[in-house]
């Protein structure tokens, strides 16, 4: 096919795309120069830039206004931004995903104010290959506001967590952020079920990148990690709010599809003695909360692809999305913000591509679904 | 490639499709169909038979590639039913229920009653599914003889393993990208775990994006096309279904609801 | 308060002319056969959709329709008495003024293209941003804008025509002699419903006439329906048969000459001021360069910036220029824009993809086109067609070769048309299996 014909856009995203492929040897800063300096390129053009905004104010401006009024640093309130399961192939096989993340990192940079920081929320890559990985960094590397990273079994039982590990560092680690605990937990470690059946790593992948497939076991936290987060609150009193990210919800919702985690009665028994606590998990790619006694729950969405409900133990609070529209690619996929107030709480807004935004106030899990109930789907799972 | 006779159906409620015998022609057929050897016509008209491969007549007015009228048909029906329950004494069959209106009108029953008297022949057991296979072998309490009543335990076994390897095919396929024919590495389970979010049972419904009516093989192509980046099917291609196969399986139970959204 | 203008000098000029002789054309316009009511007897007319349409408080009747169509085509209904509907509403015209953004009173220029009366009548909600619910609330919008008719007030208009003798003998027929804004409303809302526009070549073709259409067209109601993913927004179907969805999309248009963000944030800060009532709204949508935002300013949520409804697509050799700025001059132009995968900005809809589509069949999707075009305007149809070729043959600025390929943008920070190439190439056509 000749290409005989450009348009002005696909000039601009060429001369953006050269800028941006000299990344890796850039510091952020020059980085954000070159940036910069493209868009006034384009400018001089009399083009508008493709920047990614979010009207934050008017999502937000219904519910409420508390963490917008930043308290002192030191204290809560503050706003987090959250990317997930990107679930990246190479971009050779195939542009979708990358697309959908880097979609999600414009968006998280146009955010105004800049949330403190954001948390990548696991499944980075598809298989968990190492270029997989690489790419998945490169892109990270774009967002304007520090990332936290945790791991996904996806990223993980390609080499059960070398490469990863290099990149990013140990999976689990906790700070505190302005009067608030955070820790991030690896909550994915399987049973070893792949020595027994001599599988390759790439064996060992395809069958943990399978959401249906019985062979692999379930997630789990595990003993030793456990013990870890033990010695870890130990040093935080229980007055502490305290802000918990895991890739597998810290709870029990679907046993065959691992929305599940082995261990995690464990788990809740050491942060039972916290008034506040919030778990934020990846991996179910849907709009989802729960309430387990004094623990919120919170899913993450997805930029590559939303999972369907699944067939039993929905928790009741959860008011579900709509279903997908299958011909619409950003549809049920999104990227969300924390809105954490005074008592280290955070309200969830799930922007969700091509939907009206959707935010759960903490205080609607709080009551157990008492008040600040959020909108029906008109078109449910089923 | 329209065969020289057709077979009736002996499923009682399909008594009404011999009037299309002679028309039936068994296009997209499997190519590995099993077919009854007939007699040769000895009036050079159409030899008609039924499924149990042994009862048949000769409809000699009509030639190869004639049709009947629906009358014609019916009677021709009639007369092999006759044959056969002439030639089969002792076997009971239950004729076919217009509907469950039908069953409880005493009138109905009783013109029911003139073709053939109903001893409550327990008609489940000539529908039975491969998954209800019955544990024992037939007493003396159950109906024996041909076709329908002859299936030995093995033979629900037999049918049980070849539809589970069909299914197992279809899960097969739609677990795997490369199967798919994907050139994006995406395959159905990625957004489809155990087939959910598929609704088999709603089919045929409006599709909305097509603006159409669709059949569930419709939305399997436009996703094989689209987010799988693959080639569509061929309504015919075993993997197609296959993997139809699979997620009907995976929706056992679940009342069909045609165009429920 | 000025627009930007971006209006072609000559589109101008015609625009002047049209100002000048339109009150003495007003009249003669009206008894113009192409703006008598329209038969329902049409092939492809719906009539279980008609019968859904017509409102239970605002019934069809011949003297209401007579009344209404009289009313369309009075000037005195505009401020100075120079600007009737039909200025950018000329049934000659299909019902719009072929001009890329409407003239009103003191030949002020709008910011939006006009909307064909055709078929309006099946639109769910009305004006390029569905701002207006129904035909009759929708003739307010006009009426009140200052680049339109320019009233100060809808008292005045009621006044007015409360004033014209010739008017009381019809309303006592119709409205017991009730001359009130609502009832003028429903009268030009009835005379809208009488445009009905089907009978087309595609009707014809789906009726059953395999002659109706060329084997170029098929091809292209092939391509409709597969490869050019038109169908899911611009569907047709027996029962609704008018190729829209009737919602609203990010497709670009106004991509280039918006700056979303900063427009969105002062048009929030403008409505919560002046309340966002409809006349505000419409203020916004047709003077303002807010107008790109599109059903952003009706709903306020981020996902419609830069929305506007699916236009139907019968008769649109007759309704050019093209899309809510008529920005596109030919209809090689618009299929230019959707084969490149729309123009990006962070509120496309997620369902354009790049849709790699060769010369030849943005020829025949072109040839399909055509098809739509209803038997009183076949040879304006046909004239405007040669007139696009032609110019299509040397002009396309909205033509990407590369990005229509998917052949662009696999840097880091690329951000093209979301996902993959549109549906594989070469292939039976899902769609039109099954339900036939």
């Amino acid at each position: 096919m000749a290409v005989r014909h450009k348009s002005v856009e696909t000039k601009y995203m060429e001369e953006r795309g050269a800028a941006l492929r000299g990344l890796r040897q850039l510091d952020r800063r020059t980085f954000m120069k070159v940036l910069a300096a493209t868009a006034g390129a384009v400018m001089a053009k009399g083009l508008v830039p493709p920047h990614t905004f979010q009207l934050v104010n008017v999502a937000n401006a219904a519910v409420d206004k508390s963490w917008s009024t930043a308290g002192a640093s030191g204290t809560p309130p503050f706003m987090f931004a959250y990317l997930s399961d990107t679930h990246m192939y190479v971009r050779a096989k195939n542009q979708r995903f990358v697309k959908g993340a880097v979609k999600a990192v414009e968006d998280v940079n146009a955010l105004d104010p800049q949330p403190d920081f954001v948390l990548f929320g696991g499944d980075l890559a598809q298989l968990g290959r190492p270029e997989e990985l690489e790419q998945g960094q490169e892109i990270l590397a774009m967002l304007k506001a520090p990332v936290k990273m945790m791991v996904g079994e996806h990223d993980w039982f390609y080499d059960l967590g070398d490469k990863w590990q290099q990149l990013f560092g140990p999976p689990n680690y906790s700070f505190d952020w302005k009067g608030v605990h955070v820790i991030v937990l690896m909550s994915v470690h399987e049973k070893d079920f792949w020595t027994a059946r001599k599988l390759t790593p790439a064996e060992r992948i395809q069958i943990v990148a399978g959401l249906d497939n019985p062979i692999q076991s379930r997630f789990e936290v595990g003993d030793e990690e456990r013990d870890w987060l033990k010695n870890d609150l130990a040093k935080v009193p229980t007055t502490t709010p305290l802000l918990i990210f895991s890739h597998s919800p810290l709870y029990k919702y679907y046993r065959n599809w691992n929305f599940w985690t082995e261990d995690a009665e464990q788990v809740q028994a050491l942060l039972r003695s916290y008034p506040n606590v919030t778990v934020i998990h990846g991996h179910t790619h849907q709009v989802l909360f729960n309430q387990i006694g004094n623990i919120s729950f919170y899913g993450m969405l997805s930029t590559a692809w939303p999972w369907p409900y699944a067939p039993q133990g929905l928790p009741p609070l959860t008011v579900q999305m709509n279903r997908a529209d299958p011909y619409d690619q950003l549809d049920g996929l999104g990227y969300g913000q924390l809105n954490v107030n005074k008592e280290g709480l955070p309200d969830m807004l799930y922007n969700l591509w091509d939907r009206n935004p959707v935010t759960i106030h903490s205080e609607y899990l709080r009551s157990h679904g008492k008040i600040y109930r959020p909108p029906a789907p008109q078109f449910a799972s089923y | 490639m329209i065969s020289k006779a057709a077979f009736l159906l002996t499923v009682p409620s399909l008594l009404a499709a011999a009037a299309f015998a002679a028309l039936a022609i068994p296009s997209r057929a499997q190519q590995q169909q099993p077919t009854h050897n007939l007699p040769t016509a000895a009036h050079g008209g159409t030899i008609v038979m039924l499924c149990d491969g042994k009862t048949g007549i000769e409809v000699k007015d009509l030639k190869p590639g004639q049709t009947m009228s629906r009358a014609e048909a019916q009677s021709v029906a009639d007369a092999l039913m006759a044959k056969w329950q002439h030639a089969h004494p002792n076997e009971h069959w239950q004729m076919a229920q217009a509907s469950p209106a039908a069953e409880a009108s005493p009138a109905a029953s009783a013109s029911r009653g003139a073709i053939a008297p109903s001893h409550a022949a327990p008609s489940s057991s000539q529908t039975q599914s491969a998954a209800n296979a019955p544990a024992a072998a037939p007493s003396l309490t159950v109906q024996q003889g041909d076709t329908y009543a002859s299936f030995q335990p093995r033979d629900y076994k037999v049918w049980k393993a070849e539809t589970d390897k069909f299914v197992a095919d279809g899960k097969r396929i739609f677990h795997d990208d490369k199967a798919l024919g994907s050139t994006i590495g995406v395959s159905c389970d990625m957004c489809h775990p155990d087939a959910a979010n598929t609704h088999p049972e709603t089919y045929p419904k409006y599709q909305v994006q097509l603006q159409k009516v669709a059949l569930l093989r419709d939305m399997i192509d436009w996703c094989v096309e689209n987010p799988v980046k693959g080639k569509a099917l061929d309504p015919n291609d075993p993997k197609l279904r296959a993997l139809e196969a699979y997620i009907y399986a995976q929706r056992k139970g679940v009342p069909l609801d045609y165009g429920k959204h | 308060m000025m627009p930007t203008l971006r209006i072609p000098v000559l589109a101008s000029v015609a625009a002047a002319l049209v100002l000048l002789c339109a009150a003495a054309l007003a009249a003669a316009q009206e008894q113009n056969p192409l703006a008598a009511p329209k038969s329902h007897i049409q092939v492809g007319f719906p009539a279980e959709l008609y019968s859904w349409v017509i409102p239970p408080d605002n019934p069809q009747s011949p003297a209401k329709v007579a009344l209404g169509r009289k009313l369309f085509f009075d000037d005195s209904l505009s401020a100075d008495g120079t600007v009737s509907c039909d200025q950018c509403h000329s049934p000659t015209k299909g019902f719009t003024d072929q001009l890329p953004t409407s003239m009103g009173i003191h030949k002020a220029f709008g910011q939006r293209n006009a909307p064909t009366v055709l078929n309006a009548l099946f639109n769910t909600l009305q004006f390029w941003d569905g701002r207006a619910p129904t035909l009759e609330r929708q003739t307010e919008g006009p009426i009140l804008n200052p680049v339109e008719m320019g009233n100060k007030n809808l008292e005045d208009v009621v006044a007015k025509v409360k004033s014209i003798a010739e008017y009381q003998q019809p309303f006592q027929q119709v409205f017991d002699g009730l001359i009130t804004l609502v009832n003028i409303e429903k009268a030009i809302a009835a005379y809208e419903r009488t445009q009905i526009a089907f009978d087309t070549p595609f009707d014809h073709f789906m009726a059953g006439d395999q002659n109706a259409i060329s084997a170029q067209a098929k091809h292209g109601w092939d391509l409709f329906n597969g490869q050019g993913r038109c169908m899911t927004c611009h569907g047709w179907n027996p029962t609704q048969p008018l190729f829209t969805d009737n919602r609203f999309h990010n497709i670009g248009v106004s991509a280039h000459k918006s700056d979303f963000v900063p427009l969105a944030r002062k048009a929030l800060a403008l409505i919560q001021q002046g309340g966002g009532g409809m006349q505000q709204l419409d203020q916004l949508a047709i003077q303002t360069d807010m107008s790109g935002l599109g059903r952003f300013l009706v709903t306020k949520q981020p996902h419609d910036i830069g929305a506007f409804r699916t236009m139907g697509l019968r008769n649109l050799l007759v309704t050019e220029p093209y899309f809510h700025d008529g920005s596109q001059q030919t209809l090689w132009d618009v299929i230019d824009h959707y084969n490149k995968g729309g123009v990006q900005n962070p509120y496309l809809d997620g369902g354009l993809l790049p849709l790699g589509l060769s010369e030849s069949d943005e020829d025949d999707l072109v040839a399909f086109l055509a098809t739509l075009t209803s038997p009183e305007y076949a040879d304006a149809a046909k004239e405007e067609l040669d007139h696009q070729q032609t110019r299509a043959k040397t002009d396309r600025p909205q033509r990407d070769t590369a990005a229509a390929f998917g052949k662009t943008g696999l840097g880091p920070g690329f951000k093209g048309p979301f996902g993959d190439i549109g549906p594989a190439q070469n292939q039976e056509n899902p769609a039109l299996l099954g339900g036939d």
